[in-house]
């Protein structure tokens, strides 16, 4: 839809509670990092620029801004989306164990076209924690390729050290461009309006004005 | 705010002492203690918890739906079937029966300089939702869809009124768009603080039938109290539909891609940036009351357990209060209408609305009809979605609907709702229950508007700031 016209990439981000969505966000976007535990709040989405295949492409990084505590995310959140990063945390088992209802409570609400080869990435965070490692590599891999025709990317990173998180980031963007690719073309959907006119879709960083699909 | 619960499995967290208001045998509802409880994820509910946690309220937000929306959810084949047609699957040559379909079940349209539309602009949920024109604003006379005309070229050119009628409604509408309040040399001489709106139609020599068109279809006036009112107000109104329509050109309306469920997740989407708690599939039986009738909180049973929260005010739809709170004002039908064609007479318009004058069919209450389709993205390619209202007004609500039917054609499925309006019976001061009004039968959004604005007066004491100015840029906060 309008996205790929704007080659602006909607993606959201999933997992429990505390297992470095937010921090990963924000290790990519703002090179930052907070050891605090904070439940999110406040967060809501960020953009960032990048160049891939000399595209430019505008990425919309979406978090769940709490509303996953009582499984109450709507199907605003997840509409559009054009890749979906799932985040466990690799000393704590149940944070993996929910992957699977992350998975299909997302292709559920989002009804993707083509649900088997939809973009999804995993992440295992917290790989600076290796020591307390709690889910294997092995493990998350053979869950990767349970899913779908075609293996889930997998990716173990650490948002305190900042470990692969740019690359992870990356694998999402490309998976989401080539998934893109791949839909048929859209019919023709007039461009919609901008309700307040200060807004620059292109801007990276901060927020973008009106949502796109 | 409270720890997470599933925060992960690093324990450690000390269990917090239990509140002496918890009653025996009851677990705490989320995390309890909350400044505001807000049940029902209507518009209006959503807005009033989005605007509450921007304001530094600790918000606990509740509904017994699995989706968010209330009243006002956009709802795909499946889940409309559900609704209207329990154990019947959607018809396969409808569509896709859960990717293609957002149908409203309360159709309405945004003004584009309403007031809604400066609730979204100040809160910047704007961000969150992608809206579109509606194509087009009609009229009905004598059975034939009409444009209505708004700017002083087409009331030129309406086949609405005769040729002097139209130079005579061209000339008021020059006043009207000269017209303003801080600049005295506007008034003409004619003070609108004083006159009244009758006598302003009369000094311009309108007749009849081009002042009830003015007063309903542009001023969007009900009933024709207005006429003996001062006529400021409604000249504002006036000028608001020019203006809006001034901004895109098609009509002064405009509709969010994905239909109108999107609002109410948007708003609250802000609710919880700003530390609301959020449950849906939050089975809510009971408000409950101390002794001298003021309600402190709710109770729901979850997995067996009866949990409760405690909260300083409660905000909610109807539905979520004991009956005795709220008293009838009426009744309005709706029937939603699947089509493989446009109207007739719009140009194929793909979204737009009409207006069937009541004292066009012979009836008090305006019949209203929103159309909106594919170009939305509210449903599957070539299939329109048109929702007839009305208020009811006889013992057989659906027949008072047929002058619609008859405009729309043939239909491929049809779903009907008649359904009571409801209004507190007190304003919360003293219970502190502030309950919404059920959504009217109107087709734009003002009258909603004006329900959280009474909301947030009566909850905080304040008036709402809409001093916004939706044509000026706004800075990116
Ligand atoms: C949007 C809209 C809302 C209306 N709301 C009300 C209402 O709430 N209460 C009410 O009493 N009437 C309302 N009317 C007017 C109403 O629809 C009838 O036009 C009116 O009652 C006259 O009907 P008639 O059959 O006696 O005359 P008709 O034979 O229909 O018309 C008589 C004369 O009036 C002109 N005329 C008719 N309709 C219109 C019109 N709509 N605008 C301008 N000129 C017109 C005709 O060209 C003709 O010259 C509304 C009209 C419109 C367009
Ligand atoms: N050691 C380590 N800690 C991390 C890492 N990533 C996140 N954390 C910590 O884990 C905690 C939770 O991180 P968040 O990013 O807030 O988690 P979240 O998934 O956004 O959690 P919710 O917002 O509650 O859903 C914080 O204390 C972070 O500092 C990491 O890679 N290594
Ligand atoms: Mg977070």
């Amino acid at each position: 839809m309008a996205s790929r016209r704007r080659a602006l990439l909607k993606i959201i981000i999933l997992g429990d509670s505390g297992v470095g969505k937010t921090s990963l966000m924000n290790q990519y976007v703002n090179k930052r990092f907070s050891n605090q535990y904070k439940a999110t709040i406040g967060a809501d989405f960020l953009t960032k620029d990048t160049v891939i295949d000399d595209k430019l492409v505008t990425l919309q990084i979406w978090d769940t801004a709490g509303q996953e505590r009582f499984q109450s995310l709507g199907v605003a959140f997840y509409r559009g989306a054009e890749a979906c990063v799932l985040v466990y945390d690799i000393t704590n088992p149940k944070s993996f164990e929910q992957l699977d209802s992350w998975r299909e409570e997302f292709l559920h609400q989002a009804a993707p076209m083509d649900p088997d080869n939809f973009p999804f990435v995993l992440i295992g965070n917290k790989v600076d924690r290796e020591s307390e490692r709690r889910v294997s590599r092995q493990r998350a891999l053979q869950w990767c390729k349970s899913k779908g025709s075609t293996p889930i990317s997998y990716i173990e990173t650490s948002a305190k050290e900042a470990v692969k998180v740019e690359g992870a980031f990356l694998e999402v963007v490309q998976m989401a461009l080539i998934n893109s690719a791949q839909q048929p073309p859209e019919i023709y959907v007039p461009e919609p309006i901008t309700l307040s006119q200060a807004q620059t879709p292109y801007q990276s960083q901060s927020s973008v004005d009106s949502m796109c699909c | 705010m409270a720890e997470h619960e599933g925060k992960g499995g690093d324990g450690g967290e000390v269990p917090a002492p239990r509140p002496d208001w918890l009653p025996d045998g009851c677990e705490m509802l989320a995390d309890g203690e909350y400044d505001a409880i807000v049940m029902g994820t209507g518009l209006k509910e959503a807005i009033m918890s989005g605007l509450l946690s921007t304001l530094g309220m600790k918000v606990l937000h509740v509904d017994r739906n699995n989706y968010y929306g209330g009243e006002c959810a956009s709802l795909n084949l499946t889940n409309l079937y559900n609704k209207f047609r329990p154990g019947q699957p959607p018809a396969p040559e409808l569509g896709h029966p859960t990717r293609d379909y957002n149908v409203d079940l309360i159709p309405k349209f945004l003004m584009a300089n309403g007031n809604l539309v400066k609730m979204l602009l100040m809160t910047k949920v704007t961000r969150y939702l992608e809206f579109k024109t509606v194509d087009g604003s009609y009229v009905v006379k004598g059975g034939k869809i009409n444009k209505v005309p708004a700017t002083p070229d087409e009331a030129l050119r309406t086949s609405l009124m005769g040729i002097f009628e139209k130079r005579r409604f061209r000339n008021f509408l020059q006043y009207l768009a000269g017209y303003d309040e801080q600049q005295p040399d506007t008034f003409k001489g004619r003070d609108l603080r004083r006159m009244t709106m009758l006598q302003l139609y009369e000094d311009f020599g309108l007749d009849e039938n081009t002042q009830s068109f003015t007063g309903h279809a542009m001023a969007l006036q009900r009933d024709d109290t207005y006429l003996h009112k001062p006529a400021l107000e409604t000249i504002k109104s006036i000028q608001l539909y020019v203006r809006s329509l001034e901004r895109y050109g098609k009509s002064p309306y405009i509709y969010p891609m994905y239909g109108l469920g999107g609002l109410p997740e948007g708003f609250s989407r802000l609710c919880a940036i700003h530390g609301g708690t959020f449950m849906l599939q939050c089975p809510v039986e009971e408000v409950l009351f101390d002794d001298s009738g003021v309600a402190w909180g709710i109770k729901a049973t979850m997995d067996g357990v009866p949990q409760v929260a405690k909260a300083t005010m409660l905000i909610g739809d109807p539905s979520y209060f004991p009956s005795r709170m709220v008293k009838p004002t009426g009744m309005v039908a709706r029937s939603i209408c699947i089509m493989d064609h446009p109207f007739n007479g719009t140009n194929d318009a793909e979204s737009t609305q009409i207006i069937i004058p009541g004292r066009q069919v012979n009836r008090h209450n305006d019949i209203y009809v929103c159309m909106v389709s594919f170009s939305h993205c509210v449903a599957s390619p070539g299939k329109y979605v048109a929702i007839a209202s009305t208020t009811v007004e006889t013992s057989d609500p659906l027949a008072e609907l047929a002058p619609a039917f008859e405009l729309l054609g043939p239909v491929m499925e049809r779903f009907d709702d008649v359904s009571n309006t409801l209004t507190p019976v007190e304003d919360g001061t003293a219970d502190r229950c502030f309950i919404s009004e059920s959504y009217d039968a109107t087709s734009h959004f003002e009258t909603t508007a004006a329900d959280v604005q009474s909301l947030y007066e009566r909850v905080t004491g304040q008036k709402m700031d809409l001093s916004i100015d939706p044509e000026v840029e706004q800075e990116e906060g």
